[in-house]
């Protein structure tokens, strides 16, 4: 065999060694690649698949707790003689976060009271101060002050949330809002034209400013238990909620 | 080698200022900082972050759902790799692409009127009383990280990456020209 014939074989031979290393190491980096791409989107899918779960509403099984209206424009849902611990509800029915936690954790704080383990305590309030949301918010809010029956209060109050307006248009109108307390079984007599007229306004307002100043609210919702403020990540976590409840009435 | 200069890898000109890697290193760490606070200030209230989607009225409300129980998620996972340089260029598409999207979604808000706080860090969406929207700032802050994910894209990976030690940014051989870690073709030179 010549030199150069040699040197050719050689040539070849190192080149197919190199091509096979490159073959080899290429399948490893597309395995690698793989890898983390699966696992990555496990993770994510997993981690998506836990939110939905954290986020899943109680359904309000039996009854609820009786209702009864207060003259400040609050209402108290309790059991009979259940005092404590108490779950203050500030939100404002034009509020699209407050729609939230109804929708979210509503059932739970309804069950929870049903059950007898906690006083619930509504305070209708608006927060807006710009249009059209302030005037929409109060429109509802002194709408739901026209209501004394406490089991027809609740059921305009839920209904005001479903119904609630964006916050960019004109709602909350006072046709549509005297048709929804029909709906819902308003009978108080002169709700209509307490709702028209708007006679509750100037005493929700009233009641709105002192509750934000006296309790210092950043903004709604804000769920106090105990007067404490309960975080974010409780209240619109159902089961996390009724947790931090319960063990507060041990 | 004729085709080197097609297929030399941004990561690694051969000219390359020594500062240049950790450039990227520090853009995939302000990149991941900002989006593993974002998404771990949501995490803990995934309802809250879905009503933060809503509050753009852009989306259907199903597919708003979706996005909110999965953004906190992919803003961590996304963030994660960037921090240990893991897929740096595709973590750092699918960032850019995010922030892209965090930017149209505020500017149409802006555009439409809509008061509402981005939602981004937390929060429902929703501005406390009194409070008023800062839609530039928002916008050039997504605008400033789109940019930083670009970066990336360009000179992946840095230094101190995963994609470095595993091999992924193609054969060690100096000498060889290396591959778009997607295509892997090397011209046989």
């Amino acid at each position: 065999m010549s030199k150069a014939a040699r040197d050719a074989s050689v040539r070849a031979r190192i080149a197919a060694q190199r091509e096979t290393e490159r073959k080899q190491e290429q399948r490893k980096r597309l395995t690698t690649i793989i890898t983390v791409v699966v696992v990555a989107l496990a993770v994510i899918g997993g981690g998506w698949w836990y939110a939905a779960q954290q986020s899943k509403s109680e359904t309000v099984a039996g009854g609820l707790a009786p209702v009864t209206v207060q003259s400040d424009g609050t209402a108290v849902m309790a059991k009979p003689g259940v005092t404590t611990p108490v779950l203050d509800i500030f939100e404002d029915p034009q509020c699209p976060v407050c729609k939230q936690l109804e929708e979210i954790s509503g059932p739970t704080i309804k069950n929870l009271a049903a059950e007898g383990k906690v006083k619930v305590v509504y305070h209708p309030l608006t927060i807006f101060s710009q249009e059209p949301t302030r005037s929409n918010s109060l429109r509802a809010a002194s709408a739901l002050r026209c209501v004394s029956d406490g089991s027809q209060w609740i059921a305009f109050h839920d209904r005001l949330f479903k119904e609630q307006p964006s916050e960019t248009v004109e709602g909350f109108k006072t046709d549509d809002l005297v048709k929804w307390g029909n709906d819902v079984g308003v009978t108080a007599p002169g709700f209509e034209s307490c709702v028209k007229d708007q006679t509750q306004q100037a005493a929700h307002e009233q009641s709105s400013t002192k509750t934000l100043q006296d309790q210092k609210l950043q903004g709604t919702p804000t769920l106090k238990l105990n007067g404490t403020v309960i975080d974010n990540n409780t209240i619109f976590v159902p089961s996390a909620l009724r947790q931090e409840i319960i063990n507060a009435g041990k | 080698m004729v085709l080197t200069h097609q297929q030399a890898a941004p990561g690694r000109p051969r000219t390359e200022h020594p500062a240049l890697p950790w450039v990227t290193t520090a853009a995939r760490l302000v990149l991941a900082a900002v989006l593993i606070v974002a998404g771990g200030l949501k995490i803990g209230a995934p309802a809250l972050s879905v009503q933060a989607v809503q509050a753009y009225q852009l989306l259907p409300d199903s597919l708003a759902t979706a996005i909110g129980y999965g953004l906190p998620i992919v803003e961590i996972v996304i963030g994660v790799l960037l921090v240990v340089g893991l897929l740096t260029r595709v973590a750092a598409v699918v960032s850019g692409l995010l922030m892209l999207a965090f930017v149209i979604g505020i500017a149409s808000a802006w555009a439409r009127g809509l008061r509402i706080d981005c939602g981004c860090f937390g929060g429902g969406g929703e501005l406390g009383a009194g409070e008023s929207p800062n839609y530039l700032w928002e916008i050039l802050r997504d605008f400033g990280l789109v940019v930083v994910a670009a970066w990336i894209f360009i000179r992946p990976p840095g230094r101190f990456a995963m994609d470095s030690a595993l091999g992924l940014t193609g054969p060690r051989e100096p000498h060889q020209p290396e591959g778009d870690i997607f295509q892997g073709e090397e011209p046989d030179a």
